[in-house]
């Protein structure tokens, strides 16, 4: 422990000034009366968001609920490679693959079921970054809530992207 | 309340529904926060998302005065009584939200000291996903549990339905 | 950067001969700097004391006590202790191999306090003994558990479960005492579920009037098994567990883990990275300082406090959101850098962080700091000396709150934090009004280290391009066929650590945050055990209690800032 900068943050015994409450809880009131006058006259430091009315403006980057992409075509860009099961840590991922007739060779298999069980998801953003087709990214839809824990056990048809990509509320994805 | 045919009188649909208003709107919470999401939550209650807004402000810790569990964290084989005893001590009616991976599922920890989820001890009403869920996330369920009282769709309201069942046929 | 870390902590060859001649069966130098003594078991006490004793080793720091199951050898266990000297800066690892069928060792408590817990949880843990221990029970899982969970051989799935008939109670508790019957004295539970222990912490308490005279502390309630997980998971699984150590500063944990792998595999992330790691570890120690003194000023009555600081913590998720996705745990941290580059306005939003925060710290300081109510609450409340706080192996604001200027920051530079220019807070008294101070000084001097580094933000790559390590870039993974398998084996094999052990440490919120990881090679830790630092500084809690009033213990607790997540793992 040589040549060590510190600073003593030690304050001593009280003074007289601050021995008779007076001064700091003054001073202190000013600072919440001043924080009430602006909160009531000009909002400045309004910091409650009226949700859900008002959303705040979330990052590019949120992780939220998955989108499966897709092609053109409308078919599911997810070759089924297991990549993202593999490297999910909470093990939410259920992928069955089955063959895809008449597809080119680098789309010969497609996932017949494709189960994400949301409670058990820790929305790491590891299925995004595993997956080697950009086929499963995030949006920002975060918002969720369930009766029953068979209603989170979302399938195909409930992740797949709904429009055009660009129309999706995107979060999380390799580009951004 | 509910005739034996299952139809119920004018006046106590309308008391019934009157309740209901009242109980969504003044849910007062016990926070059973453990963990990560438990810091969520302090967040609902200052100032930026401000839980007050839904007549939700009251944080009690007290079992006896609070209607509305939010279980935020992991609860463990060692936690689990603790809970269990809580939930039993609060009085009726009372309504549970799981808030994130953890208390829904287990999340995961799949392990050898983890409930793999809360409906192993207590029934839930909402389970909110997230690991932690955002303050928006949460404030959702809870909106979405508000609901729920006001349609009677709780645990608490199929509970009631049963034993009133119960009892017109017994009498 | 990496190399001059080693060198601050390596023993320096006329302190070697120091060393005691009996008892030592191997002396090596650890690839992170530690020297590395085998031990044999009937000379342990014997060594640790001259280690400790001896001027010129003066290990007065007692860092961890952990045990490794290694079941196909014939001295099944290892037990390892890790041992440092503020004064030198020189670490040891001590290991003493011992069987399975004999697994007891001498405590260590009579040479440092800090071994009581430390002792207990390698007992639960593995079933290890020791022998002299004060109170060797189990102190992580509950009392109606089976087996030894981090054995190998013990299933990972495999629960216990406990009723309320089997909930602990200390002996002290139930036994008869002579003045029982006087009205006055009683046992009081506090906790599991209390608002102020923090979600779960439970300390059981005997009273005299309003006064305790005898406390003790029950933890696990948290225990989510993260060592055990760990050894399921791959190496870069790990890093989503680490968020939730001590969840109120995620990144802090995540950069010690991944700085510890680094270690071990020989690399080292870009400057880019580890300044946007500094950058946002002091934010994050800025957000937990924030949520200690917010709940702790809670618990004292004042509320309005915890709204201001709670405004701090919004205004960093926003960034940490912006940078990462995840406000909360963060996941941003990876073995080799970071996961993305920072957002293009990241500079601009960190400067106007630093113009808005000081302002709620301030609001705070005048609201409390002369506040004489405030001062007569916690002023002489949960005294600790600097000795005390060293023996019982405290680190972090609360040991500088004693007295002693220790800071993993100054004493063993990592991520460049020798290149900033900072001070290190330090108060004398050692109450909880000290802590306090301590912890407000290091707020700004947090936000003093950012401003150096976003001045001085180098440009490139956030992440190493060693494809051992990390995964390419998405771009070349759509198009190349080598890249596409890197990537491939990356995520089916995982991260391959070479063969080999490493304690990485690093300056968590609350102190020496140490990882002790263990690598046999394969894509999957062998052992990673944390040390947390508020296991060291919570175990002095029921001694700091006895003779204090109720409301003074809710005082001292919040000063202590424990987080269960690592508490308890």
């Amino acid at each position: 422990m040589k040549d060590l900068s510190t600073v003593n943050v030690d304050r001593g015994r009280i003074p007289l000034s601050e021995q008779i409450y007076l001064g700091p809880i003054v001073r202190g009131l000013a600072v919440t009366l001043r924080h009430f006058m602006r909160n009531l006259f000009g909002h400045k430091d309004v910091a409650t968001i009226e949700y859900p009315e008002v959303k705040r403006q979330y990052s590019e980057r949120l992780r939220g609920r998955h989108i499966l992409t897709t092609r053109d075509d409308g078919s599911l860009r997810c070759v089924a490679c297991y990549m993202c099961a593999t490297a999910c840590p909470a093990q939410c991922i259920r992928i069955v693959a089955e063959e895809n007739p008449g597809a080119p060779v680098s789309a010969e298999k497609r996932p017949k079921i494709y189960e994400i069980d949301l409670l058990h998801c820790v929305f790491c953003g590891f299925c995004v970054d595993a997956c080697p087709e950009e086929a499963i990214i995030m949006s920002r839809q975060h918002e969720m809530a369930f009766s029953n824990r068979a209603e989170a056990v979302v399938g195909i048809e409930d992740l797949r992207q709904k429009g055009p990509i660009d129309q999706e509320d995107l979060g999380y994805r390799p580009y951004f | 309340m509910r005739q034996p045919d299952g139809s119920s009188t004018f006046l106590t649909t309308r008391v019934e529904t009157m309740l209901r208003w009242v109980r969504k709107n003044s849910l007062w919470p016990l926070p059973f926060g453990t963990a990560c999401c438990a810091i969520e939550f302090m967040s609902v209650v200052s100032s930026h998302y401000d839980l007050a807004r839904f007549g939700a402000e009251v944080v009690r810790f007290s079992p006896r005065q609070a209607d509305l569990m939010i279980v935020a964290g992991t609860i463990t084989d060692k936690m689990a009584p603790a809970l269990k005893r809580i939930y039993d001590q609060m009085a009726e009616p009372k309504y549970v939200i799981s808030m994130g991976a953890c208390a829904c599922t287990g999340g995961f920890y799949r392990a050898y000291h983890v409930v793999q989820g809360i409906d192993e001890l207590i029934p839930v009403d909402v389970y909110v996903p997230g690991c932690p869920p955002t303050p928006e996330a949460l404030m959702h369920g809870i909106l979405k549990l508000q609901e729920m009282i006001q349609n009677g769709e709780t645990h608490h309201d199929r509970l009631k339905n049963r034993n009133d069942d119960a009892a017109a046929i017994a009498g | 950067m990496t190399a001059s870390r080693t060198e601050t902590m390596t023993l320096p060859q006329s302190q070697a001969d120091l060393l005691p001649k009996e008892g030592i069966t191997s002396v090596e130098l650890g690839e992170d700097g530690h020297t590395v003594l085998t031990v044999e078991r009937e000379h342990l006490v014997d060594v640790l004391r001259s280690l400790k004793e001896t001027p010129g080793l003066d290990c007065d720091f007692l860092a961890d006590i952990c045990g490794v199951d290694y079941p196909q050898r014939d001295t099944r266990f290892d037990v390892v202790y890790h041992l440092g000297s503020l004064e030198h800066g020189h670490r040891f690892r001590v290991k003493v191999p011992v069987a399975e069928d004999d697994a007891t060792l001498p405590s260590a408590y009579g040479i440092w306090k800090a071994a009581d817990w430390f002792e207990r949880e390698a007992y639960d843990m593995f079933g290890i003994r020791f022998d002299g221990h004060p109170d060797l029970k189990r102190i992580l899982t509950h009392e109606a558990f089976h087996g030894h969970a981090l054995r190998k051989d013990y299933v990972p799935s495999q629960r216990w479960l406990l009723t309320e008939e089997n909930l602990m109670t200390p002996k002290w508790a139930t036994e008869k005492r002579a003045n029982d019957d006087h009205m006055d004295t009683q046992v009081l539970n506090l906790g599991p579920s209390h608002p102020a222990t923090h979600g779960t912490l439970r300390t059981i308490a005997r009273l005299d009037g309003e006064y305790i005279t005898e406390a003790e502390c029950e933890i696990g309630y948290l225990h989510r098994c993260f060592e055990k997980m760990c050894e399921t998971h791959g190496w870069q699984q790990v890093i989503p567990y680490t968020d939730r150590l001590n969840y109120c500063s995620s990144m802090i944990n995540g950069v010690g883990y991944a700085l510890t792998v680094e270690n071990l595999i020989g690399i080292e992330a870009p400057p880019r990275a580890q300044a946007i790691r500094v950058i946002l570890s002091e934010f994050s120690r800025i957000m937990d300082h924030a949520v200690c003194l917010g709940a702790n000023l809670v618990d004292l009555g004042a509320l309005t406090n915890f709204w201001y600081f709670f405004q701090i913590r919004e205004e960093i998720y926003g960034l940490l959101e912006s940078c990462a996705g995840g406000r909360l745990t963060v996941s941003y941290a990876r073995i080799g850098g970071l996961e993305h580059d920072v957002p293009l306005d990241f500079e601009e939003h960190v400067r106007s962080l630093l113009a808005s925060i000081p302002k709620f710290i301030n609001d705070v300081d005048k609201l409390v700091t002369t506040n004489k109510i405030f001062r007569d609450r916690t002023e002489n409340v949960g005294t600790i000396s600097a000795e005390d706080a060293l023996a019982w192996g405290w680190t972090g604001p609360c040991l500088r709150a004693s007295g002693i200027p220790y800071d993993v920051r100054k004493a063993h530079p990592y991520l460049g934090y020798d290149q900033y220019d900072f001070d290190v807070p330090i108060a004398t008294t050692g109450d909880t009004y000290a802590r306090y101070l301590v912890r407000m000084e290091e707020m700004r001097q947090s936000l003093h280290i950012i401003e150096q580094a976003i001045d001085t933000l180098p440009p490139g790559p956030v992440i190493t391009d060693d494809h051992h390590v990390a995964l390419p870039p998405k771009e070349k993974v759509y198009t190349e066929m080598e890249s596409l398998i890197w990537h491939f084996k990356l995520i089916f094999d995982g991260i391959k650590v070479p063969p080999g052990e490493a304690y990485g440490f690093t300056e968590g919120a609350n102190g020496e945050l140490g990882y002790y990881i263990v690598s046999d090679g394969t894509g999957r830790p062998y052992r990673i055990k944390v040390r947390p630092p508020c296991f060291a500084i919570y175990q002095a809690f029921p001694h700091m209690l006895e003779g204090t009033l109720i409301p003074d213990a809710i005082a001292i607790l919040g000063s202590l800032n424990i987080i269960a997540g690592e508490l308890d793992r």
